[in-house]
């Protein structure tokens, strides 16, 4: 799993490759701290190359959603695959995210 | 220094008054610091509180005029003078409470210019306190004075505020006398507002009225009765009803459930013809079993053990729009409202329709 965070001033931009599973989760949620730090602006994950989301995955964008909220920032989805789409509509994280195609 | 052309007595109380200053800008800050704590204490609204202390120019204007009917500069009631706006005329009357509680009031300075008035005029409506901050609230050592100046609290709407405001820049204070054909239409105005003021009451009173009415037929279950809207949605909401469902669907991979707000879905609900929290329930009923199958069939084949609170009424919707013939259209058309149209939706659409129709659900 690979994750690399910039900082663009008013933005931040997360691109997640490979699996977010259980194993994986455990560095991503050191790693991400950046994201919760400036969570008070717009925080972009970039999903191009994200083949995977296990529930500890789910579990770390819901803290970086929350976090979004508590300081008035906000995340946006981008790119995000098909398989992953259906995982956060059966969990019922489809509402909960704004998700750009482009 | 300015000389203001005062008589030896005028500048004499303006000489005191420069020297309270400090003292004067001190009580600024606390006595604002008190009202806005116990406003917010007390979870009141209120449009503005401000606060001022005289200008220098101002007051020797006033002295020019009626410097003799003050012995010190003690005795001019609003060196400092603090205001507060309310949204609502009934709330005049809770901030004066709450001022009266707070601060020592010289009643026989205080004026309600609301009840001033005769049947058959209209103007200034205003609620004037003199104060002052009684030791127990603050106390300085460095300005033992503050508890001893007393200072003036206005207590006005919103509404008597604009008009106040617009009757001072053209009325009395603008040195050119006005005729009094205008101040009449001035008076008029204030006849106008003060009945929207009430207005303003009335309908805040029949909203609270309603809302209480609402939540009382909603915990009587008598959900039929109560139309489905954004308010009667909330309260309904707040009875979990989709809780069980929920649970159930948690159950199957022992799944925590992370709450989220639902009413992004009262806009679907209202697409599906509901028109009251009866439907909701109907829906709830007659629809749980099979969307309790669908969520089964997702998620069984997983080990995802986190859900939102969304889930339930989720598949219920989908279950409810394929009853109706609304087919992937219509399933699309419920993406596109909770999460925002896309492209991607259409073929989420087609994944759930052929789960359901694996399910046999249409």
């Amino acid at each position: 799993m690979e994750i690399n965070i910039t900082n663009n001033g008013d933005s931040m931009v997360c691109t997640l490759a490979g699996r977010l599973d259980t194993p994986a989760s455990l560095q991503v949620s050191k790693d991400i701290q950046p994201l919760l730090d400036n969570a008070d602006k717009e925080i972009i994950l970039d999903c191009t190359d994200l083949e995977y989301i296990s529930s500890s995955g789910l579990r770390i964008l819901l803290g970086i959603r929350k976090e979004t909220a508590r300081k008035g920032g906000k995340v946006i989805l981008k790119h995000i695959r098909e398989e992953i789409r259906q995982v956060f509509l059966m969990t019922g994280f489809y509402n909960l995210f704004e998700i750009q195609d482009s | 220094m300015a000389d203001y052309g005062l008589d030896p007595h005028g500048n004499l109380i303006l000489d005191e008054y420069r020297q309270m200053r400090p003292a004067l800008q001190k009580m600024k800050e606390v006595a604002l610091s008190i009202i806005r704590k116990d406003i917010a204490d007390k979870n009141l609204m209120v449009t503005a509180t401000e606060a001022r202390v005289k200008e220098e120019g101002s007051l020797a204007g006033k002295l020019a005029l009626k410097g003799h009917k003050y012995a010190t500069a003690r005795d001019i009631t609003d060196l400092l003078g603090v205001r507060v706006i309310t949204f609502y005329s009934d709330d005049v009357d809770k901030i004066a409470a709450m001022a009266e509680n707070l601060f020592w009031i010289d009643r026989e300075n205080s004026v309600d210019k609301r009840k001033m008035h005769q049947l058959d005029s209209f103007g200034y409506n205003s609620l004037h306190y003199i104060c002052r901050i009684p030791e127990y609230l603050y106390k300085d050592p460095d300005f033992p004075e503050i508890n001893e100046i007393r200072f003036e609290l206005q207590i006005r709407t919103s509404l008597q505020h604009v008009w106040a405001t617009l009757y001072h820049d053209s009325g009395y204070k603008s040195g050119v006398e006005v005729p009094s054909q205008y101040l009449r239409q001035m008076n008029r105005l204030a006849g106008m507002l003060e009945l929207a003021d009430e207005q303003f009451c009335v309908i805040r009173r029949d909203i609270n009225d309603y809302r209480r009415r609402v939540q009382s037929l909603v915990s009587d279950g008598r959900l039929e009765e109560v139309a489905l809207d954004g308010d009667t949605f909330k309260s309904y909401l707040a009875m979990q009803p989709f809780d069980t469902l929920n649970r159930r669907i948690a159950a199957l991979n022992q799944a925590e459930i992370q709450e989220v707000p639902l009413q992004r879905y009262l806009p679907v609900l209202k697409d599906l013809g509901m028109t009251t929290l009866g439907d909701v329930e109907q829906m709830i009923r007659g629809g749980q079993e099979d969307a309790y199958r669908l969520a089964s069939y997702q998620l069984g084949v997983t080990d995802i053990d986190i859900i939102t609170s969304a889930v339930a009424i989720q598949n219920l919707c989908i279950v409810t729009i394929l009853r109706n013939g609304g087919g992937k259209p219509g399933l699309q058309s419920l993406f596109d409202t909770i999460n925002g149209q896309s492209e991607a939706n259409a073929s989420l659409a087609e994944m759930i329709y052929h789960q359901a129709e694996n399910l046999k659900l249409i």
